[in-house]
């Protein structure tokens, strides 16, 4: 039976750009996944470095610190692009949100040449042995995380730039900057893990 | 229309017929062939995930009595070796990722919103995108079979067997890739549904308020979050890569280890059965608050077990693993945490079996598959406990006291729940009551039939009976139980179609319901059955466990939300105080068009590796369909 009594609702906001919109709590949930996803690679990782007396093995080298150091510059920098995109998101300021995109995008894909050379110049494949085997698949799906994001934001610059948007759009803006600090937070274990883990501890 | 009739004022009746009809204008969904692939409610597309798992239960059934038939006597032929190997790894992937996980995800995505009183999940179309997904994944595994590559190295697929030496051909690549379908799909349905839990609930609705039911599909749902990346890393990452593009991450030649692929594995594997087995227990109290007339007995102390349950059911792992020589000390912990998970079982089913006590029972057939549950999950729950001793383990291990033991706890604590629940829910599913009398027949042949088939199996494991042979000697003696097994077996399938025959004759010609036929008291019952695609007219306002056991004048409904829109209400995470209101998307193709994307070259990753970029590419051409702003686009405030 539908009761009399009523709570009346038409004066709530229609929309809420913030950390309260549920497309907020969905993206949290798909990092939460990717998220396990790389711990659970980073404990194969271990695994398999812990199986084996010598890491990597004799003949592979590691891979160079120097080109993955550089690349966290970019990297960093980037998350202030997105940072910018997602104040400008939250007070509908468009050419905030313009500006800390494409900021975003630029050092995004210096980020991504980067892990390009550093890719080009390792000296095993994912088919050499099992230290390969892990190292390239870390590298691989982190970069394809980064790429898809990319993606995802040059899509919503374009949006934005046509002057096609509204409060989805712009909440999409404030989440797509969300996903982007996850991508920056979860490399920096992994940065330590591939390239400073074997110099730090164990075999030379 | 029965609840309008029974409203005190014509003005207010006037009103809220006019709400209904526009409405149903807005939510109705597309007619017609492509409106068919546009589906975006919640109750098409949760009740699609319950019939096509259903469809896969009888397959895997099908394949079960095939396996009884050839078991049936010594030394028999109907199946050779390989059919053999083929169809017990199909019958086991078809049950745990093609019915088991995907049929608990459907009865979320139907009740949740309706239990929590909202209009639909929160993202309508990543629901349609994992259900279309799922589809293809079951489509893809059977499908393989017209290709002679159903796969053949058993539902968990371990190395070296399943490595490229020892099975050559497509079958373990398809088992795989078949994963990664059904794992998106659960991932979908596990956001929509925690995101639509945490943020949509109706006013008043703190979390203490919450149907146990949306508890268990919560923790579910959490538990998916967690453990199903794992299971995609070992059977995309580690066993398809090592298969098609030469990694080693199961290689001992290269550095790698076949136990680490056990270990990514059951890491999945084991909260796997709690993720089947949690919506099931919320299935249960459900159940028993309606047919028992009182509010389950311990309400926190059954939140917290479930709770519990999941965080311990992460670290038990390795008791599937005992027998591969693990360290002592590593054992002796994995034995621990395994007994640990009695207490926290053992706490919820005193809490029913107080429920039970203190109730006033009505015993209907949803009950007599509560009481099945518990005879036959106290059962599987006593030799789980048997079997996390590492000692009886060893002996155990591989033997039909194993499939015995399993049988039990997920037959016993997730089918019979299930069966219950669908007999209980089936008036809201269809708007007509299910015939009694048949289903307390069909629970008699499932019960009796299930014990005549598993309990000898518990004799033959002792009598070293190992799993997966495909027949055995005269001179072993296990003719006789194994014959007993068939007629049990053959005893559940007659019960199947008993259930199947009531289903489709009640959905035509059972009573009519009406909203609430068992005077029950969550949300879900004051919806009109089967509901309207919005599910309420007007949101309810809550103000207690069971808002509909309160007295009609402490009612309230929401009023003010528009109507021309598919607007819902979006209330605090914890006390479910109004925030702000939120439109959802309306039907779209797009999530099918991604999904068929995903589909195209996904399946064209288990040929060669550089399919994967056809998925990207086409998934990511339907995601931009998905997206595009239509005009007019929504308003600034």
């Amino acid at each position: 039976m539908t009761p009399t009594r009523t709570l009346e609702l038409s004066g709530l906001p229609r929309y809420d750009i913030s950390n309260r919109d549920p497309l907020f709590f969905g993206q949290v949930l798909l990092c939460c996944i990717e998220g396990s996803m790389f711990c659970i690679l980073m404990a194969i990782y271990f695994y398999l470095r812990l199986s084996v007396d010598v890491w990597p093995p004799p003949g592979v080298q590691l891979p160079h610190v120097t080109a993955p150091t550089i690349a966290l510059v970019p990297l960093f920098l980037s998350a202030l692009g997105s940072y910018w995109a997602s104040q400008g998101a939250k007070k509908n300021d468009r050419p905030a949100m313009l500006v800390g995109m494409i900021g975003n995008l630029i050092l995004g894909f210096i980020f991504i040449g980067l892990r390009y050379r550093e890719i080009a110049t390792l000296n095993f494949k994912w088919s050499t042995d099992a230290f390969g085997t892990i190292t390239w698949t870390i590298l691989y799906l982190h970069t394809l995380d980064v790429i898809a994001d990319l993606m995802m934001t040059v899509v919503l610059t374009v949006l934005i730039a046509l002057n096609r948007y509204g409060p989805k759009q712009r909440i999409g803006v404030h989440v797509d900057s969300v996903v982007w600090y996850f991508l920056v937070a979860i490399w920096i274990p992994m940065y330590f893990v591939l390239y400073w883990g074997p110099r730090w501890v164990g075999t030379p | 229309m029965s609840t309008l009739a029974e409203l005190p004022s014509p003005q207010l009746a006037a009103e809220l017929e006019a709400e209904h009809q526009a409405l149903r204008r807005v939510w109705n969904d597309r007619g017609g062939f492509w409106g068919w692939f546009s589906v975006t409610t919640h109750q098409a597309i949760g009740m699609r995930y319950i019939v096509t798992a259903f469809i896969f239960l009888l397959l895997g059934g099908v394949e079960a009595l095939l396996m009884r038939f050839q078991l049936a006597r010594p030394e028999n032929t109907l199946l050779g070796p390989d059919l053999y190997n083929r169809i017990f790894t199909t019958h086991g992937t078809t049950m745990m990722f093609l019915f088991a996980v995907p049929v608990m995800e459907g009865m979320s995505v139907y009740l949740v919103p309706l239990m929590i009183g909202t209009r639909n999940v929160a993202f309508p179309r990543l629901n349609a995108f994992g259900y279309w997904m799922y589809l293809a994944g079951g489509l893809v595994l059977y499908g393989a079979a017209f290709f002679n590559a159903l796969p053949n190295a058993g539902w968990f697929s371990y190395p070296p067997l399943s490595g490229p030496q020892y099975s050559p051909g497509k079958g373990v690549d398809v088992w795989a890739q078949m994963i990664t379908f059904t794992e998106i799909s659960a991932m979908c349905v596990a956001v929509e549904i925690i995101v639509t839990i945490f943020r949509m609930r109706a006013p008043g609705m703190s979390l203490n308020r919450i149907p146990l039911f949306c508890w268990g599909s919560l923790v579910q749902s959490f538990m998916v979050i967690f453990a199903m990346p794992s299971v995609m890393i070992a059977s995309t990452v580690m066993l398809l890569n090592d298969r098609t593009i030469g990694t080693h991450f199961v290689n001992p030649a290269e550095g790698g280890d076949p136990l680490l692929y056990q270990h990514v594995f059951w890491f999945f594997g084991h909260p796997e059965v709690y993720i089947i087995f949690i919506p099931a227990l919320g299935m249960i109290s459900s159940i028993l608050e309606a047919d028992t007339r009182r509010g389950v007995l311990g309400y926190p102390a059954i939140v917290l077990s479930q709770v519990a349950t999941a965080f311990i059911g992460f670290g038990l792992w390795v008791h599937h693993m005992f027998a591969t020589g693990l360290p002592q000390i590593g054992e002796a912990y994995f034995t621990a945490a395994s007994m640990m998970i009695a207490i926290t079982t053992g706490i919820i089913i005193f809490c029913w079996i107080a429920t039970l006590w203190s109730g006033r029972l009505r015993l209907t057939t949803a009950l007599h598959f509560v009481f099945g549950f518990l005879f036959i999950f106290v059962i599987g729950g006593l030799t789980g406990v048997m079997l996390a001793s590492i000692p009886l383990d060893l002996q155990e291990h591989d033997t039909y006291f194993v499939v015995a033991h399993f049988h039990y706890v997920l037959i016993g604590g997730a089918l019979f729940p299930l069966f219950g629940a669908f007999h209980f829910w089936f008036p809201k599913f269809t708007g007509r009551m299910i015939n009694e009398t048949l289903g307390k027949i069909t629970f008699w042949m499932l019960f009796i039939g299930f014990n005549v088939t598993f309990f000898p199996m518990h004799i033959l494991g002792l009598n070293g009976m190992t799993r997966r042979i495909y027949t055995y000697p005269v001179e072993m003696g296990w003719g006789p139980a194994n014959a007993l097994a068939t007629v049990g077996a053959c005893i559940i399938a007659l019960g199947g179609i008993l259930f199947i025959a009531n289903v489709l004759n009640s959905r035509k010609n059972g009573k009519v319901a009406g909203s609430d036929p068992w005077q029950a008291g969550t949300l879900e019952w004051a919806a009109a059955s089967p509901p309207e695609p919005y599910n309420f007219v007007r949101l309810p306002v809550v103000n207690g466990r069971y808002p509909l056991w309160l007295p009609a004048e402490e009612r309230a409904a929401v009023t003010g939300m528009r109507t021309d829109k598919r607007e819902i209400l979006i209330t605090a995470s914890v006390d479910a105080e109004p925030q702000f209101l939120h439109v959802l998307p309306s039907t779209t193709i797009w999530p099918f068009l991604a999904a068929l994307g995903a589909t195209i070259g996904l399946v064209g990753s288990i040929l060669t590796f550089s399919w994967y970029y056809v998925a990207v590419v086409l998934a990511g051409i339907g995601l931009l369909g998905w997206f595009w702003p239509r005009r007019p686009l929504e308003q600034e405030g």
